[in-house]
């Protein structure tokens, strides 16, 4: 079964998207922090990884860098609330980003993408 | 003053320090129950809202079996700390999703409860509760309660007036800009801020005839409201009202005027425009910024940068000198520094 | 000599006198404390309800907001510097750039810092000065994208004050936060402080401060406070109270009437054009921070332009107290010596009206009670032992009047403890609470008098010239925990 990552601090977004994730007949895996990641996650391949990139501790940019490192996945979606264009410009200069979506967010957009996988 | 005195005093004090003692114990024991009750709310909730959206056909979510659970975790009428987390829950729920989604927990939020709890907090005299009670109708999109909010428009209290000004544009959308550039009182950045991005969300096609129309406002909020509008919109046809006010009278609106700008890249004709008033701009900081604009959205303009180096202006050579070195000039530089140390040697030897 | 001084103190009405001036220098003193307690608890509440309309979540996502520069100066902080930079970077906030100043550094600070972040050497010919300060040899940007906010000045040795001034010059952002590269910094300070800026629509916000925490023996992972704990030793436990109380009943307070003098050098938010136009920070004073909250607040007085300084009661920055009697003494010391400096130089303030409430109000305070106090302890102290010496002291009314005075103090410090923990939740567990309430019925014996005889070192330096710079702080740091 394809699998996708969801990280995302607040509980409310992580819910919706795993519900998200669910219907569209994925597995899922949704966590608050990375610290909640097991060394099974880090050795499953996701398809998605579907993540927040403010959390305690660590800068965005040196998150998104870390998550790249650390978990093996095809696509890396950014969902967050720091969606500002120069963030947006800088998560892209790291490469390899799928996707940036910004809060407020239509989760249909982000539906129609893991459809289309 | 003696010592029976003393020793009552002391005895008051001691009484005052014994209450402290125990509101510390209540303030701990009753935060520990809160915390917990707060996210027992806020799990059910996210499960409820995210089961709504993407409900499962073979197990469907009925409204009914909603309002039970939230029920079972204390959001009853009597208890209104838990309906005001709910309601906050509500607000931060919607404000994060748009799209079809967005009606659909727009049409759940007139279900559940708490039932126009809203509208009875704007008739309250204390503020907190007022601006509080507006802002919670905006952000759930209460729209027949309008008139009511327009009229706090220009409130005393600045939260209650800015609650107000927000649900005008998300109620009037452009169409608020027909009052919002003419207030009464002044407006702060974040009033600015929170009107665009309000306006940006809810009516992201722009109607331009309201713009125009503000132009005419002479409150200087005014000027830089619009100005940021133009910037969010990225209008490119209305860059000629920032243009205007590179060289305003007033600081602010002349820092608003360099911000917004910097977002566009214009013609030519409009880029020989900027550099005929840079020297008009009386502030060395913002004229330092203007020509930095001027550096990075235009070919290197010799005779602009030279004009520059020898001109007046002392705070900004190092700038200039700066520019035309990265660039291929560095000869220039060189030369006008030599003339400079020569002139001093002049003046030196007289 | 001897004599005459047996003379004085045996005398009736000097005894008299005596009482009179320290009991109504005791009553103002409570006066102001009590007057304190009441504004900073209404400044609380009201700080609280503000922040309901202006949530974190909104100004993260906020495009328009100032851009804003933190400057750490480092001198000789090898050891750390890698964990420090990194938390530093970690703060939250969209518009952000890190300007770490090496300060001359003779350890390895910045062969560490570009190792590990790849950093690459930029031109430095070109940078516009409007601060003089030692001079700037080289400046350093990563390589890696991920490190694209942080900038490294390296710098010939000034002292603080030379390098925060270096790091102004250098930033381009709208407001400059002055901090310590080893102060640990809550990771949405930032969205807070910028608070005021977007919501003061009559004033201009000079400064604006946070509360600073004491996080001896807390442990620390990835820069970040992990697990805030209590300190197991006895003065950097009571310096928790004592922050406690000056940051939510004193800065707080004084907030509230726009009558701060004060935004701590440890964590200061300013806007950049100000700052540069009063020439940043003075580097001849070890007062700097309090100097040029003076200086910012005179500059708006001649300019007649309104003004604020604003203080937030939430802790946003942790730092290490000195962890024994030494170290704290040194730095009283230095502390009593820039407020000396720093009256000194603005002694033009005093009552003059034409700086309306600073002239009149605050900067008497200031010298009466904020400089004033130790001397008159010390003082104090030498009367109690002359008249006791005479026998002329009633000792139960004494007593009392002591247990009085005590008491009061003990009220004050639980009224701070108090607010606190309703307030926020850093210390939380029953046992935190008794501790701390412990340490404060304490600090009178066992910690103040320590505290009075390092200020009066500071004076008697300064009145027999003896040179003194800022004196070694030494850290022990922070627990750091790798799980």
């Amino acid at each position: 079964m394809r699998k996708v990552l969801v990280i995302q601090e607040d509980i409310i977004i992580l819910k919706i998207l795993e519900r998200l994730v669910i219907t569209n007949e994925f597995e899922c895996k949704a966590i608050r922090s990375l610290n909640a990641l097991t060394i099974e996650d880090q050795q499953t391949n996701f398809d998605f990884i579907i993540t927040d990139i403010l959390f305690e501790g660590i800068a965005p940019l040196e998150f998104v860098a870390q998550v790249q490192e650390i978990i093996p996945h095809k696509n890396l979606l950014v969902v967050t609330n720091m969606g500002q264009d120069k963030i947006k410009m800088e998560i892209f200069a790291l490469r390899g980003i799928t996707g940036f979506y910004a809060v407020p967010i239509d989760l249909d957009e982000i539906e129609y993408i893991i459809q289309a996988y | 003053m003696n010592e029976t005195n003393v020793s009552y005093f002391i005895g008051f004090v001691l009484s005052i320090l014994v209450i402290y003692w125990i509101s510390i114990a209540v303030s701990v024991i009753y935060r520990k129950i809160r915390v917990k009750q707060i996210s027992r709310i806020e799990h059910t909730f996210a499960d409820v809202v995210s089961r709504y959206l993407y409900n499962d056909p073979l197990n469907p979510l009925s409204i009914s079996e909603i309002n039970e659970t939230l029920k079972s975790v204390g959001i009853r009428p009597h208890n209104k700390n838990n309906i005001q987390y709910l309601i906050s829950l509500m607000i931060r729920t919607q404000r994060t999703i748009l799209g079809g989604n967005y009606i659909k927990i727009k049409k759940l939020y007139t279900q559940i409860p708490p039932y126009n709890a809203s509208f009875s907090k704007i008739s309250s005299w204390n503020w907190y509760r007022r601006a509080r009670g507006i802002r919670e109708i905006y952000e759930m999109n209460q729209s027949q309660y309008l008139d009511e909010v327009v009229k706090f428009r220009n409130h005393r209290n600045i939260f209650v007036r800015r609650e107000a000004q927000i649900a005008m544009v998300v109620f009037l959308g452009w169409e608020s800009l027909r009052f919002l550039p003419y207030l009464k009182r002044n407006m702060t950045l974040w009033q600015q801020i929170k009107i665009v991005e309000k306006l940006y969300d809810h009516y992201p096609k722009p109607e331009l005839k309201f713009l125009h129309r503000a132009y005419k406002t002479d409150k200087l909020f005014g000027k830089k409201l619009l100005m940021r509008i133009i910037r969010k919109f990225q209008l490119h046809s209305e860059t000629d009202f920032i243009l205007e006010h590179l060289i305003h009278e007033d600081y602010e609106v002349r820092e608003t005027a360099i911000y917004c700008l910097q977002t566009f890249a214009v013609s030519s004709e409009r880029m020989n425009f900027i550099k005929q008033i840079y020297e008009k701009v009386t502030d060395s900081s913002q004229q330092a910024q203007l020509l930095n604009y001027i550096f990075e959205n235009s070919d290197i303009d010799l005779d602009f940068y030279l004009q520059q180096l020898y001109g007046p202006n002392e705070e900004l050579k190092l700038n200039v000198a700066e520019i035309l070195w990265n660039n291929g000039y560095k000869e220039k530089v060189q030369e006008f520094y030599y003339q400079q140390y020569s002139k001093k040697e002049e003046l030196n030897a007289q | 000599m001897l004599n005459d001084l047996a003379k004085f103190f045996s005398s009736e009405y000097v005894f008299i006198a005596a009482n009179y001036v320290f009991f109504a220098y005791g009553i103002i003193l409570m006066s102001f404390y009590l007057t304190g307690v009441i504004l900073a608890s209404r400044a609380i509440k009201r700080n609280k309800k503000k922040a309901r309309f202006l949530q974190v979540n909104d100004i993260v996502s906020a495009t328009d907001i100032p851009s804003v520069s933190v400057i750490a100066p480092a001198y000789n902080e090898g050891l750390t510097i890698i964990e420090n930079v990194k938390s530093l970077l970690s703060i939250q906030y969209p518009y952000y750039e890190l300007i770490l100043v090496n300060d001359g550094s003779k350890d390895d600070s910045l062969e560490k810092l570009i190792k590990e972040f790849k950093l690459e050497r930029k031109d430095a010919t070109f940078i516009t000065q409007p601060i003089p300060t030692a001079t700037v040899n080289h400046i350093y940007k990563s390589t890696l994208s991920k490190f694209t906010h942080l900038t490294v000045l390296d710098k010939n040795n000034g002292g603080r004050a030379d390098a925060l001034n270096a790091g102004i010059n250098f930033a381009t952002s709208e407001l400059v936060v002055c901090t310590d590269a080893d102060c640990i910094i809550e990771q949405d300070a930032l969205l807070k402080m910028v608070r005021p800026y977007l919501e003061e629509y009559n004033k201009e916000i000079i400064a604006c401060g946070g509360g600073i925490g004491i996080a001896n023996d807390s442990v620390v992972r990835n820069g970040v406070l992990q697990e805030l704990r209590l300190p197991t030793n006895l003065v950097p436990m009571v310096q928790v109270v004592e922050y406690i109380r000056a940051f939510l009943l004193g800065r707080m307070a004084w907030s509230e009437i726009n009558g701060l003098m004060l935004v701590s050098g440890a964590f200061g938010m300013y806007p950049r054009k100000r700052v540069v136009e009063v020439n940043g920070f003075d580097a001849k004073t070890v007062g700097e921070d309090l100097e040029l909250c003076i200086r910012l607040r005179r500059l708006m007085e001649e300019k007649k332009i309104p003004y604020k300084v604003v203080y937030l009661p939430e802790t946003l920055c942790w730092t290490e107290g000195p962890p024994d009697y030494n170290i704290l003494i040194k730095q009283r010391d230095r502390w009593a010596r820039g407020l000396w400096e720093t009256l000194k130089i603005h002694k033009k303030l005093f009552l003059n009206p034409k700086y309306r409430y600073m002239g009149i109000l605050y900067y008497p305070y200031w010298l009466f009670f904020e400089f004033g106090a130790p001397i008159i302890e010390f003082f104090g102290l030498i009367c109690i032992i002359a008249f006791a010496f005479f026998g002329m002291i009633n000792w139960s009314m004494a007593i009392l009047l002591f247990t009085a005075a005590y008491i009061v103090g003990c009220v004050f410090s639980t009224a701070a403890i108090f607010m606190y923990v309703k307030n926020f939740n850093h210390y939380d567990k029953p046992k935190q609470i008794i501790e701390l309430l412990l340490a404060a019925y304490l600090e009178p014996f066992l910690y103040h008098p320590i505290l009075v005889y390092g200020q009066m070192k500071g004076y008697y330096k300064k009145i027999f010239g003896i040179k003194s710079g800022w004196g070694t702080m030494t850290r022990k740091g922070f627990k750091v925990s790798d799980t």
